[in-house]
């Protein structure tokens, strides 16, 4: 353990660990060249995913994403994920208990049952929001960790709903036209495309996805049509579930609509990953529904 | 007080307001509670205290009972204070002998739903008030001569109308403007709703007018820097920022005779330096030695000294013999005294690149409502032509996005009012596009249509007719296409119950407005307050509109919030007559409110001289000894030097310590021993 | 009170049925439990439309978000929760962004889902996600091919989650049982659900 690294407790969530483990290995391994230690969160569940779940019952949903924030507090540590939806389930309870006395009391009483108490001591941050806060990171030394630079590639972000919206609760300011995760694509040597209708949802939340899914892929297949206009060589996001949705997602349209894109789909720790000079295999690319071949001839 | 004390006779009248305090809480309990306090020989209710049976109730019971308090339990001494001291003089007392008590604003209102809580609260209030009118003392107000003058700050179309009025009526009146001409917003507007007048044509004959009243002293590029005085004996000082060329007169008075500037326009031709022209917006260009557009006045050209490099070449083209150009010219001081002011300043469009749904200076194509008049304007940067920035190409199918950051509660730099005139010219503006482009489609985005002015529902039924498209729905987003520079604008028919995505050429924010920035330094000096909203605040909402909380300060235009020209027009001429009358009277009465040194408990300490906010108090000798003298008419009776001396010598008339130590013990004590 | 037309033909009942609104056709507490439920001013909508212009799904379906706050407002519990379009948002947030009233109508929609499975009106997708992190704490939980990757990839073959500590499902279950979570789940799974 080097002396001066920032620990944080990762939380997994479900899908990074589950379905694309490349996400959680690269986490890791590009954090550690900035200076941040991930230590696992042991015995965190599901966030619970806050459509799927909170559409249920949203009480069960605060106190289910309090014990996995009490599992920190007992680290006496912040949280820090990768994915949107675990955000938004994480930092969004985190931020209500902290603040609504009424909801916290009745989340520590059922939490008295197993042993626990939401005592609001810690924070919790989405591991892009430390990669670009220059207090803790910041873009400049995101690029000086780069030895593999993507240097003649196009590649658009999707930025997600969870992370950022709503505006007013949260603290990354606009969000009709944010661009600071084009700042840490850049930083990575790629170029950064802009594409119509950027902050559209993927189509994959609010259970909408297991509820109605050509419905969902029809939400994601408007948006493919807007990357494939701009000839974007990938898309990255900072969620794994909204990965799912666009890779998986390309197989299924290609089943259901008999559309095919090929739009290579790579969380941001992977494309980081990559750029740090990690191999295709030490990232499960392999695991992707959308072959990303294309893309890493581009830079291998 | 040496004289024997008279033994206090008051009188309680309580009023029901209708139901507005008889509903909330129990006239006869605070009338049976009234006439157990001390000093209490009569208690009377009434429906209406303020109506003319009401206020004969007062007098008569002064009579019958010989009275000297009298105290009336009503509404807000700000609505009817004049009206119940007016009562108690004609029922022979000093009208200073009136006390209120507020049992329906302070009470009945706020507790509506407390019924046993608001009429133990009122018997607090009576109790309260009773305490201080047994120690009322007469007082008399004191008159002042008013200054014949008047100044009229802000030289749009409210402040010349203001101005022209009140010089009409006899009064020199000051005309003060921060820009180099006077016109205001008006001026950038191309046709005015309903009647489609050029705003120009009906405009100019006002500039020119303002330019040549003889009893209207034109102050443009001039700000204020200090305001001293009170009603009827304002001292202002003006700073005349440096304009870098003299007018004829000027030139005069430095011996260069038949010098000046005319207006010729040379000097711009050959100046070297393009900035912007604020009055197109940024649209067109100006040179650093400008004039706004070829209607201004004074027809003066300045020069812009942050701009400016001094390269001399206006002075050469210039010549010898108008000699009108000073570049070394420095910012000058003039005091002006008046008898009343006219705040008309105006307002500014909300940043509203803020709401960045909608795009504003991301998408060439989105422009506001004001930039929609000086393109469509002959006198505009495109003669006319309304084209679309990103392209010059004629638009055929524009979006007209209402309720731009007006009626929305989301903060930033949204607004919840209305701004009470975009749905108008929004559909004037519809209209000369259709009038102007063969084949243009206006889409006019909104929530609801607000045509309540005379002739405006008429107006709406004309544009509709002409083919203008109404879509009931707010605009949710747009979309720029990055090639065409064309623009998708989304939102709702929410009478079709459709999502819409309709492409359009251009599309025109009816972006909310607020006051101009300079508004809280300016109110700060006049001693105006802000309503909530932001927009300076008017003595009453109803009774009092155009006037102020401090006396002698008026207001007119959207200054006071948001209004059309017809409106700004006639609270202009409501604030000139308003402003007219103390002018007309030669004096005002003063409230009788002044500190008093008490000079034998004077020690001439001095210390309350320098706490004086308003320069009202210095150490004088009086008898050999040094004492503080009260300068009364510039007094104002807040009480700070009476709270603050030390020797207790200051007495504060009307709310003198034992009044308010009486009101205390009365409210602590509930009543009981004193 | 709507009129019954006892015309003894269900189909022509049907088709003549009394479309007016009443009074009586609201419950005022559904507004109540949907602000409390939501903690958003949900009875301050003005019907701008703002809301479905911002919503992917609005455009490709019936579903329409203005029209739930509309039954919000009027109090339509009945009609609000028994439209199949209630589990059509995607809860991307863009109608609260840009919301001029200043309502989060996603929390809206939200908090009707919540009532709307008191009445066990709920899409089966739901209920599944329910029990499978009442079984392994995941709604997503692990498979073999995923393991033989972790593993590949120098990580435990399972997570140092749930799935690694599996000592901690029992909290999980505790809490879940604590709100009748997964015996609701399973009952209405059982019973045929929607």
């Amino acid at each position: 353990m080097a002396g001066n690294m920032r620990q944080y407790a990762f939380f997994l969530g479900c899908i990074a660990p589950n379905r694309y483990p490349g996400c959680e290995s690269a986490a890791i391994k590009t954090s550690a060249k900035v200076g941040l230690e991930l230590l696992p969160l042991k015995g965190a569940g599901c966030c619970p995913a806050p459509g799927a779940f909170g559409s249920i019952d949203l009480h069960v949903w605060y106190a289910l994403a309090a014990r996995n924030i009490v599992l920190a507090e007992q680290m006496n540590m912040d949280i820090t994920l990768i994915c949107n939806g675990c955000y938004k389930s994480i930092w969004e309870v985190n931020h209500i208990l902290k603040h609504n006395d009424e909801l916290r009391d009745g989340v520590n009483e059922v939490l008295k049952e197993v042993d626990m108490e939401f005592k609001g001591s810690i924070d919790v941050w989405h591991l892009a929001e430390l990669y670009y806060d220059p207090k803790i990171c910041g873009v400049e030394k995101i690029a000086s960790t780069v030895t593999r630079p993507l240097t003649g590639t196009k590649i658009a972000v999707h930025y997600g709903c969870h992370l950022m919206k709503p505006g007013k609760e949260r603290h990354f300011g606009d969000t009709e036209n944010p661009m600071w995760i084009e700042e840490l694509v850049e930083a990575l040597g790629a170029e950064a495309v802009q594409y119509r209708n950027k902050m559209q949802c993927c189509g994959a939340g609010g259970g909408v996805r297991g509820y109605d899914i050509t419905h969902a892929l029809d939400i994601t297949n408007e948006k493919l049509i807007n990357l494939q206009e701009v000839g974007a060589d990938a898309l990255t996001e900072v969620c794994p579930f909204c990965q799912l949705q666009y890779d998986r997602g390309q197989v299924e349209i290609e089943e259901k609509f008999g559309q095919k894109y090929g739009l290579p789909v790579l969380h941001y720790n992977e494309l980081l990953g990559l750029a740090q000079g990690m191999s295709p295999d030490e990232l499960a690319l392999d695991l992707h529904g959308v072959d990303c071949k294309p893309f890493l001839e581009k830079i291998l | 007080m040496a004289e024997a004390k008279e033994q206090p006779r008051i009188g309680v009248f309580i009023c029901h307001c209708g139901t507005n305090i008889a509903g909330s809480l129990s006239i006869e309990e605070v009338k049976e509670y009234a006439m157990t306090l001390p000093g209490v020989v009569a208690a009377e209710e009434y429906q209406y205290m303020c109506s003319t049976p009401g206020q004969s109730l007062i007098a008569d019971a002064i009579a019958e009972h010989k009275l000297n308090g009298v105290v009336v339990a009503a509404c807000s001494p700000r609505l009817h204070e004049p009206t119940f001291r007016t009562a108690t003089q004609e029922g022979g007392l000093n009208k200073f002998r009136f006390e209120m008590a507020n049992i329906r604003d302070q009470n009945s209102w706020v507790h509506m739903h407390d019924w046993e809580g608001a009429t133990s609260k009122a018997k607090d209030q009576v109790r309260i008030a009773v305490a201080k009118a047994r120690l009322l003392e007469d007082l008399e107000p004191k008159s002042v001569p008013v200054e014949h003058a008047a100044l009229v700050l802000g030289a749009g179309v409210g402040g010349m109308q203001a101005a022209l009025d009140l010089a009409s009526a006899g009064i020199k009146t000051y005309l003060v403007d921060k820009d180099p001409t006077v016109g205001g917003r008006m001026s950038q507007l191309d046709k005015t709703f309903p009647t489609l007048d050029c705003s120009q044509c009906i405009l100019t004959p006002k500039m020119v007018d303002v330019g040549r009243h003889p009893n209207i002293e034109l102050r443009t590029f001039t700000e204020v820097e200090n305001v001293e005085g009170y009603i009827g004996n304002f001292t202002i000082t003006l700073r005349k920022k440096a304009r870098g060329v003299l007018s004829p007169a000027e030139a005069e008075e430095r011996g260069i005779v038949g010098g000046g500037c005319n207006g010729c326009g040379d000097c711009s031709e050959v100046c070297p330096v393009i900035k912007p022209n604020p009055f197109e917006l940024g649209m067109a260009p100006r040179k650093a030695i400008y004039i706004y557009h070829p209607q201004v006045n004074p027809l003066l050209y300045t020069i812009d000294f942050d701009s400016c490099v001094k390269c001399g070449l206006c002075v050469t083209a210039c010549g010898e013999e108008k000699k009108a150009i000073d570049l070394d010219m420095v910012d000058t001081f003039e005091q002006v005294k008046v008898g009343t002011c006219i705040l008309a300043i105006g307002y500014d469009l909300i940043p509203i690149e803020e709401k960045t749904e909608w795009g504003y200076k991301r998408y060439d194509n989105v422009i506001t409502g004001l930039e929609f008049e000086r393109l469509i304007c002959a006198s505009g940067p495109t003669g006319g032509k309304l084209i679309r920035p990103s392209d010059g190409q004629i638009p055929k199918k524009i979006g007209f996005v209402l309720c731009a950051g007006s009626r929305d509660n989301t903060g930033g730099v949204a607004k919840p009012y209305c701004s009470r005139f975009c749905c108008m010219y929004s559909l004037k503006h519809a209209h000369q596009i259709m009038e102007k482009i063969p084949g243009a489609v206006p889409y006019i985005f909104y929530m609801d249509i607000r045509s309540f002015g005379k002739m405006y529902e008429e107006f709406y039924y004309r544009i509709q007719n002409e083919g203008a498209k109404f879509i009931r729905g707010r605009v949710a987003n747009i979309l720029e296409d990055p090639s065409s520079k064309n623009l998708t604008v989304f939102t709702e028919d929410t009478l079709l119950g459709r999502p819409l995505s309709l492409e359009m050429d251009m599309v025109v924010l009816a972006a909310a407005i607020q006051p101009k920035p300079e508004a809280e330094r300016i109110r700060q000096m006049f001693g105006v307050s802000k309503s909530q909203d932001g927009w300076l605040l008017e003595a009453h909402p109803k009774l009092n509109p155009c006037g102020t909380t401090t006396a002698g300060i008026y207001l007119a235009g959207v200054c006071q919030g948001p209004k059309d020209i017809p409106d700004t027009v006639a609270q202009a001429e409501g604030a000139a007559s308003a402003a007219s009358i103390p002018i007309h009277t030669g004096e005002v009465q003063l409230e009788p409110y002044f500190a008093q040194c008490v000079d034998e408990l004077c020690a001439g300490c001095g210390m309350c001289v320098n706490l004086c906010p308003y320069g009202a108090l210095a150490l004088v000798e009086k008898n050999g000894r040094t004492v503080m003298e009260v300068t009364e008419a510039k007094c104002k009776g807040c009480g700070t030097c009476g709270g603050f001396c030390p020797g207790g010598a200051i007495k504060m008339q009307h709310f003198t310590s034992p009044q308010i130590c009486a009101q205390i013990d009365a409210f602590l004590l509930e009543g009981g021993e004193q | 009170m709507a009129t019954d037309k006892n015309y003894g033909n269900p189909e022509l009942e049907n088709k003549l049925r009394d479309r007016y609104y009443y009074t009586t056709d609201s419950n005022p507490e559904f507004l109540e439990d949907v602000k409390t439920l939501s903690r958003t001013i949900a009875h301050m909508c003005f019907q701008c439309g703002t809301c479905t212009g911002s919503c992917p799904s609005a455009p490709r379906s019936s579903y329409r978000i203005r029209l739930f706050m509309r039954r919000g407002v009027l109090g339509l519990e009945q009609e609000a929760l028994n439209d199949p379009d209630l589990w059509l948002c995607t809860t991307c947030y863009s109608c609260t962004d840009r919301c001029p009233r200043d309502i989060a109508p996603t929390d809206v929609i939200m908090a009707m889902r919540n009532l709307a499975f008191k009445y066990d009106i709920v899409p089966r997708n739901f209920l599944k996600t329910v029990q499978l992190i009442y079984n392994t704490g995941h709604g997503v939980p692990n498979n073999d091919v995923n393991r033989a990757a972790r593993v590949k990839l120098g990580l435990t073959a399972d997570p140092p989650t749930t799935h690694g500590y599996p000592e901690f499902i029992p909290g999980i279950q505790k809490i879940m049982d604590h709100y009748e979570m997964k015996d609701n789940a399973d009952r209405i799974l059982a019973e045929g659900g929607q």
